[in-house]
């Protein structure tokens, strides 16, 4: 066999090889993406990492796992329950809207303190921030792996 | 780059990067160049790239699309497009391989051959597909006027009826002074449009009402009718076109959205006993059926005849093997003769599959695959049921109509003349089958507009209100 026709039938091989490339780029493009629908699927979006909390619940030094829409209040119906006689039955929300975390008062009495500012409106706040509530003491934390 | 990034955004252009569809457009195109040198490498017997302005141009074409895309920011699906230019750059070097006097076409004084006039098609439809993408932006004129589409693609049906010529035993193409196409092409999309408009706005009110004759339970009478009108159509068609591959299409797709609309299997099993029923009236009514049928179950009675381009197509997968012969190397003419009649057009399968192997065309059966797995998503991903249904109807068009004519070729299925998408050769084909990836496209799209939400109050609320309005007069007057 020349070299010609080696080369040829190199080619020829070639040529549906890289149709099946195609299949392998696409096949990866998908089963990244859902790859990323599987593991965003079922993980908290961040924590509630608990700083201080005078009369114990929540324990102080637990961390909170977050969805995109929290309430926070005394009462059970909340997704997040915080038994503190300072704090009121629908005290405050916390969401997540797009890119950034909210947080906003609820007509609570004693108010709701980001950074030791008072929540009037809805306030945007990062990771780290500190969030007071009666006299709960929370500070958001990012999720480890994401991002 | 920023000042023009601001600029473009200034007039209300915002550029999005297309990544995914760049890395998988230079895949096709590299494939596309091997393809090519392979092709000419084997004609002239030493390794060379031949004249490829041919190939180049498609090349330029698919990424000036590209940058369309990306300059208008459009948040499209990134796989469709680059699966459908993988497609018919590889009808473009089968065309460039088979003799070029299959077809031939005089434009200002040039004679074009089967490859020149392919391209010409090719880019005229990748420029449908672009329009219709980036320029479609709400569904409302689809979805508003659906039995205005039905009327017209009925209109367009009587048409080809009374006037249609003559082509290859079937009266499919109508030529309106210089210009001829093939309505049936067209046909499908409208009867989709038309399918997809009525199952959703029928779905929600009477999904759970049932006809009942005797014992029978039948599906209710606004699934019923369409089924009864459809089966109808397709055996108007199958009489008077003598078009077995479309009516066959047209019920398949129906059955389809039926299914995704009602998620009842009987639906289906009862449309499959239509088509059987009206499958066994015309074999024993119809002679040209009976041909079709007894050609497929055995071609040998007739070799020279009426079985010879089955055989010859039997005979060129047997050349092909499983790595095929390589472009250029195949058989498809015997003298000046083409080995295999309709080569360029229903037979393109077999050319395929001659030249570059099972491997290959299982290759290019998986490219539809693809089309179906990213159309079903954008259907799944859809913002409401007419969306859904569309989607799932273009797919099917599109799906089901390879599976036909790929069936066919392979003997699996009686053979009928339908195009093979983006594959065969022809204008009309490939000018519908891109505007159906273009609207597939536009349908993936989260910045289309949503539909406007249902102005028109029903009648019965408007003569309610009315009638309160005047029992409110009435008290007032008493009072």
């Amino acid at each position: 066999m020349d070299v010609f026709s080696l080369s040829l039938w190199g080619l020829r091989i070639l040529f549906v090889v890289l149709i099946y490339a195609f299949f392998f780029f696409v096949a990866r493009a998908l089963w990244r993406d859902l790859r990323a629908g599987v593991a965003g699927a079922g993980r908290p979006l961040a924590r509630l990492f608990v700083i201080e909390a005078k009369e114990g619940r929540p324990e102080p030094g637990t961390s909170i796992p977050l969805d995109a829409v929290n309430s926070l209040g005394r009462d059970v119906n909340n997704s997040i329950v915080l038994d503190d006689s300072f704090v009121s039955a629908d005290h405050a929300l916390l969401t997540f809207r797009g890119r950034a975390w909210y947080v906003e008062d609820r007509g609570s009495t004693n108010g709701t303190w980001l950074n030791g500012q008072k929540v009037g409106a809805l306030l945007p706040l990062g990771y780290g921030d500190e969030v007071q509530i009666g006299q709960v003491r929370l500070r958001l934390e990012r999720e480890r792996g994401n991002e | 780059m920023i000042a023009m990034r601001r600029a473009l955004f200034s007039v209300g252009i915002r550029p999005h990067l297309r990544w995914r569809e760049l890395g998988l457009l230079t895949i096709v195109a590299l494939t596309l160049v091997v393809g090519w040198a392979s092709l000419q490498s084997f004609r002239s017997g030493q390794l060379e790239m031949g004249e490829a302005s041919l190939l180049f141009t498609y090349l330029l074409a698919i990424f000036v699309i590209h940058t369309a895309f990306v300059i208008t920011g459009r948040r499209m699906d990134e796989i469709l497009f680059p699966t459908a230019a993988m497609l018919a750059g590889i009808s473009l070097l089968l065309m460039e391989r088979l003799p070029q006097d299959l077809v031939t076409q005089q434009i200002l004084g040039r004679e074009l051959g089967l490859a020149d006039v392919q391209l010409a098609w090719t880019l005229l439809g990748f420029t449908v597909l672009a329009a219709t993408a980036i320029l479609v932006r709400s569904d409302g004129w689809l979805r508003r006027y659906k039995y205005t589409w039905a009327a017209l693609g009925i209109g367009l049906l009587l048409l080809v009826f009374v006037f249609g010529e003559v082509t290859g035993g079937a009266r499919l193409t109508l030529v309106i002074g210089p210009i001829s196409g093939q309505p049936s092409e067209l046909l499908k999309v409208i009867l989709v449009v038309f399918l997809a408009g009525y199952l959703a706005e029928n779905r929600s009110l009477l999904s759970s009402a049932s006809t009942r004759v005797g014992p029978f339970r039948l599906p209710p009478l606004p699934y019923l009718l369409p089924m009864l009108a459809l089966w109808g159509l397709a055996l108007a068609i199958v009489i008077v076109q003598r078009d077995l591959g479309a009516a066959l299409l047209y019920f398949l797709v129906f059955l389809g959205l039926l299914y995704v609309a009602t998620r009842r299997a009987s639906y289906v099993v009862l449309g499959l006993l239509l088509f059987l029923a009206g499958s066994a009236v015309l074999y024993l009514a119809f002679p040209h059926v009976q041909d079709r049928v007894d050609i497929w179950l055995n071609p040998f009675t007739d070799p020279q005849g009426a079985g010879y381009q089955v055989i010859r197509a039997l005979y060129a997968y047997g050349r092909g093997g499983v790595l095929g012969t390589g472009l250029g190397a195949g058989l498809p003419q015997v003298g000046s003769v083409p080995s295999i009649p309709a080569i360029h057009t229903d037979f393109i399968f077999a050319a395929l599959a001659e030249e570059m192997g099972m491997l290959g065309a299982l290759g290019v059966l998986g490219l539809y695959v693809l089309i179906a797995q990213r159309g079903f998503r954008i259907a799944a991903t859809a913002a409401d049921d007419f969306r859904a249904l569309l989607a799932t109807g273009l797919t099917l068009v599109i799906v089901v109509q390879a599976a036909i004519i790929a069936g066919g070729n392979l003997r699996v299925v009686p053979l009928t003349g339908i195009t093979l998408p983006f594959v065969s050769y022809g204008g009309s084909s490939l000018l519908v089958n891109g505007a159906v990836i273009g609207l597939l496209l536009a349908l993936s799209d989260r910045g289309v507009e949503p539909p406007p939400p249902d102005q028109r109050t029903s009648m019965s609320s408007r003569i309610g209100r009315r009638a309160r309005r005047a029992g409110g007069r009435l008290e007032e007057a008493l009072s």
